[in-house]
């Protein structure tokens, strides 16, 4: 015969302060799963939205890996779109979009600035980054800029230091920010857009870092690759937008990795301080669990009862983390190398940081339960 | 209502598997034939190495050039049966020295730049066959290899070959 259910439930309403504190404890250690799930995630949304699969990257095959370090010649857009058959073309208009990237201090109006991702651009990026939106303001003309949804993030400024009308100075010009716009959780939400040509006056260079090109369906970006291959006076790679960001994912695997250790370094000393709460309060329990044992109750059902009251403390506190997990933490930028991204409480962090509360609960009650159920009826009837 | 989702579910099977034997029939088809068509058994006579190549032949011409496929970290075109290839007198990286990519030529820049081409393994209209040229030749990197076929020169010096016959030396 079971325990009845709400002898668990008032059990714990009997000790109100141990069982807060518990339920804090608990509360406090899947939140920081959460953190670390909500950031693993939101890292990996962040590359995998950036890529396009019909769009294909070319820069200069002398820049490893980053675009930053690249420098091709200004007239390779145009090249490649007389060259390659496969890029989409509309209304006579190739979409090819030549782009200068680079790093840069940005300065704004009250803030010393920071590390800043600038991109100059035409008119046809939009074109190719189909998942760009301008979702306020306008696109930037001579001397104005478009900030990304987190830029901001990425400077360390507060979003009203980069709001419409407001100006902020780099390459030793001031700029007037004319627009914001969101790019679906990519990369590029980081970073501020300005026109190139404009760009590439104050930076004092003629070259682009880059051309992004649209293929049209059926076509393949061999077909890019192999026409750089052609041309190695040109020392150019193509690379596939998605491939190119999976690439790097694969940089960033010993961050994921280390942050998944944490996850299981967090869940496990939130076990130790599970047991530790559970063995307390157990302890001072071992009359009541032998005068149960005495009137009849099975070791086994005194053994779900404590479990029962360990998993509703657990899942009170996973409850009590998911909302503020939800409310708060979802959506919270964090700056990182490559720019900025949000923290991502979805599904999968969800399930990973409740299984991890619930885990607490039945793991962190079970050894001090078992513990008590062992010691003799008798003996533990005369305990004080 | 559960039982027309069941027949749908089995429709959908039965057509994806379908069309999967299909895809995977045909592909293979073209890959043998395309496979016994390239690959020669026996090394076409008059290979010279690719910076010869690049020096001599001219557009249009039928030209049979010997070089290792490498030039870059990926000297193969994913998709494509194209690659690149060094000439054999451009050294690379010894197995000692531990580099991870020796085919990529990376003290030898400024040597491979006139001492490498493009092979591109066409069909009858002069495309290239897609398919990688690493499976339908079974070839890696700084594998040696005999290509026989026309040459393709621009105005910037660039060498690319629409092969034909392919023969791959056996060793590395």
């Amino acid at each position: 015969m079971l325990l009845p259910w709400e002898y668990g439930v008032r059990n714990l309403a009997r000790r109100p302060v141990r069982t807060a504190l518990t339920m804090m404890a608990l509360a406090t250690v899947v939140m920081l799963v959460f953190v670390v799930v909500g950031f693993i995630r939101g890292l990996e949304q962040s590359l995998t939205a950036s890529g396009d699969q019909n769009v294909v990257l070319v820069y200069s095959v002398n820049s490893e890996e980053n675009i930053e370090n690249s420098s091709i010649p200004a007239r390779t857009p145009s090249l490649l779109t007389a060259s390659v058959e496969g890029t989409v073309k509309r209304f006579g208009l190739s979409h090819a979009s030549p782009e200068l990237y680079a790093g840069t201090r940005v300065e704004s109006e009250n803030n010393e600035g920071g590390l800043g991702l600038v991109r100059g651009v035409t008119l046809a990026a939009p074109l190719v980054r189909r998942s760009v939106q301008l979702i306020d303001g306008a696109w930037p003309s001579d001397g104005e800029v478009m900030v990304g949804r987190l830029a901001a993030a990425k400077l360390g400024s507060r979003e009203d230091e980069l709001a419409i009308g407001k100006s902020i100075e780099f390459e030793g010009r001031s700029w007037n920010i004319s627009g914001r716009f969101a790019a679906g959780g990519a990369a590029y939400e980081s970073e501020i857009w300005c026109r190139l040509s404009d760009f590439q006056t104050v930076s004092k260079r003629q070259d682009i870092s880059l051309v992004a090109l649209l293929l049209a369906p059926g076509s393949s970006p061999a077909e890019v690759e192999l026409f750089c291959k052609e041309r190695t006076d040109l020392e150019l790679r193509a690379i596939a937008e998605t491939e190119y960001y999976a690439t790097l994912q694969q940089h960033y695997k010993p961050v994921r990795l280390l942050a998944w250790l944490v996850v299981v370094l967090v869940s496990s000393a939130g076990i130790f301080a599970g047991l530790n709460m559970m063995y307390g309060a157990v302890a001072g329990r071992v009359r009541e669990i032998a005068t149960l044992q005495a009137i009849g109750y099975r070791r086994c059902a005194i053994l779900i009862s404590l479990i029962q009251e360990g998993v509703l403390l657990s899942a009170a506190g996973s409850l009590v983390s998911g909302v503020i997990a939800l409310t708060v933490l979802n959506g919270m930028a964090v700056r990182f190398t490559m720019g900025a991204f949000t923290l991502r409480i979805d599904g999968v962090a969800i399930l990973i940081g409740c299984s991890v509360g619930l885990l607490l609960g039945v793991v962190g009650a079970l050894p001090p339960a078992l513990k008590a159920l062992r010691a003799e009826v008798a003996a533990s009837l005369k305990a004080v | 209502m559960k039982v027309f989702s069941s027949i749908a579910l089995a429709v959908l099977t039965l057509a994806s598997v379908g069309c999967q034997s299909k895809d995977s029939s045909s592909s293979t088809a073209n890959t043998s034939q395309s496979t016994s068509s390239f690959l020669v058994e026996s090394e076409p006579t008059g290979a010279m190495p690719v910076g010869e190549a690049r020096a001599k032949s001219e557009d249009g011409q039928e030209v049979t050039l010997v070089g290792l496929i490498g030039g870059s970290s990926k000297p193969f075109v994913e998709g494509l049966a194209a690659f690149t290839i060094v000439d054999p007198k451009v050294p690379y990286c010894a197995d000692d020295e531990g580099c991870p990519t020796p085919w990529d030529y990376c003290c030898q820049t400024e040597a491979v730049k006139e001492n490498i081409a493009t092979i591109k393994l066409v069909d009858e209209t002069g495309k290239p066959v897609a398919s990688s040229a690493r499976d339908l030749l079974k070839v890696k990197e700084l594998s040696t290899v005999v290509v026989k076929g026309k040459a393709k020169r621009d105005e910037q010096g660039n060498l690319t070959i629409a092969a034909n016959q392919v023969f791959v030396r056996p060793g590395k």
